[in-house]
C-alpha cells in the first residue's frame, strides 16, 4: 500500500475530509457518557438556554474531527500519533443533522532532531458546516515516520 | 442553572491561583476499544496485538477519550455550582503519556487568569490550568482550558 510518509507531506499542502452528518441521537449517546450539560442531552431544556436547541458537546465535535482525519489521511500514513492541539476554537453550535467538512493545510514539517526516523508536521484545520460556517478551528501537531533509508 | 443562585460560583468567585480536583474514573480496555471504534481507529487504539507491536508497546487510549473523560469528571465535580455559560476552546493541549487499560484518571483545574468581556459586561472569560493525572500521579495530559462565566446578578451583591 501507498503510504504517506513524513516526505510526504509539504508546506502549503490541502486535504479536504467528509462531509460528515451527525444525528441527534449521536449526539444525546456521546454527551449522556461524556458531557451531560442539559443543552447536550435534553431537547426541552435545551431550547431554554442560550443555545435556543440541542448542540453537540464539543469534545464531540472534536472526536467526529477526529474521525475524519482518520478516514481522510490519517489510517494511510506511517502516523505515530501526535503530541497534542496548540489551539482549538469552538466557533458555533453543532446541530442534529447538521453536515460538516473539514479541510487541512499543512503549516510546517520538522524533522525530529534527536529522532531520525520520525518527523512532525504542523497543519491548520477547519471545518465547517452545510451553511459554509466555520464550527471549529484548531491548530494541530501530527508524528509520522520517515520513509526508510531518508535520513541516512 | 440548576443550583442555588447563592451558592453559585461567579465570575468574581473564581479566585486566580485555587485549585479544584475532580473524582477519579478507571479506564477499562472495552471502553477504549469501543471509543476509538467509532472516532479513532487506528491500531494502537484498537488491536491490542497491533498495539504491541507499536512504540507504545500495548493498547493505550485515544487522546480524545481521556479529554471526553476529563470533560466527564469536570461535569460531575462543577457544572451546576459554577456560572459557567462553555467554552469557546483550548490552548496547548499536550499528551503526556499514554493511559492504558485499568488506568485511573482524575483532573485538576487551577485559575491562571480572568478577563472582563468588554462587549458583555454581564460575562468574563477565565483560563484554567488543566491537568490529568494518572494512579501514579504523573501528569498524562495538559492543557490551558477557558471557560466563560456569568458575572454575579446586582441582586445577589
Amino acid at each position: 500500500m501507498a503510504k504517506r510518509y513524513f516526505e510526504d507531506f509539504h508546506v502549503g499542502q490541502v486535504i479536504e475530509m467528509g462531509p460528515r452528518t451527525v444525528s441527534r441521537e449521536e449526539i444525546i449517546r456521546f454527551a449522556e457518557k461524556f458531557d451531560p450539560q442539559p443543552f447536550h442531552i435534553d431537547e426541552t431544556a435545551a431550547k431554554a438556554t442560550m443555545f435556543g436547541g440541542l448542540i453537540a458537546s464539543g469534545w464531540h465535535t472534536m472526536s467526529m474531527c477526529m474521525r475524519m482525519m482518520v478516514d481522510g489521511f490519517i489510517s494511510e500514513s506511517a502516523s505515530l500519533g501526535s503530541a497534542g492541539i496548540d489551539e482549538l476554537r469552538w466557533l458555533k453550535p453543532v446541530r442534529p443533522g447538521d453536515s460538516l467538512s473539514l479541510t487541512m493545510e499543512v503549516t510546517e514539517t520538522l524533522p525530529s532532531k534527536s529522532k531520525p526516523d520520525r518527523g512532525t508536521v504542523k497543519s491548520s484545520y477547519r471545518m465547517r458546516n452545510q451553511k459554509g460556517e466555520l464550527v471549529m478551528t484548531l491548530k494541530g501537531t501530527g508524528m509520522f515516520s520517515r520513509r526508510a533509508g531518508a535520513a541516512a | 442553572m440548576n443550583a442555588e443562585p447563592g451558592r453559585m460560583q461567579y465570575f468574581e468567585d473564581v479566585e486566580i491561583g485555587t485549585g479544584r480536583e475532580t473524582a477519579s474514573r478507571t479506564l477499562s480496555k472495552d471502553e477504549i476499544i469501543e471509543f476509538a471504534r467509532e472516532f479513532d481507529p487506528q491500531p494502537f487504539h484498537l488491536d491490542e496485538a497491533a498495539a504491541k507491536q507499536s512504540l507504545y508497546g500495548g493498547l493505550i487510549a485515544s487522546g480524545w477519550h481521556t479529554a471526553s473523560v476529563m470533560m466527564r469528571l469536570l461535569v460531575d465535580t462543577f457544572v451546576g455550582r459554577t456560572a459557567s455559560i462553555g467554552s469557546p476552546g483550548f490552548d496547548n493541549l499536550r499528551w503526556l503519556k499514554p493511559v492504558r487499560p485499568g488506568d485511573t484518571i482524575r483532573a485538576r483545574s487551577v485559575c491562571i487568569e480572568k478577563t472582563p468581556s468588554k462587549s458583555r459586561p454581564d460575562l468574563g472569560s477565565v483560563k484554567f490550568h488543566t491537568e490529568v493525572f494518572n494512579q501514579r500521579d504523573e501528569v498524562v495530559m495538559s492543557l490551558t482550558s477557558i471557560g466563560l462565566y456569568l458575572k454575579r446578578p446586582a441582586q445577589h451583591n
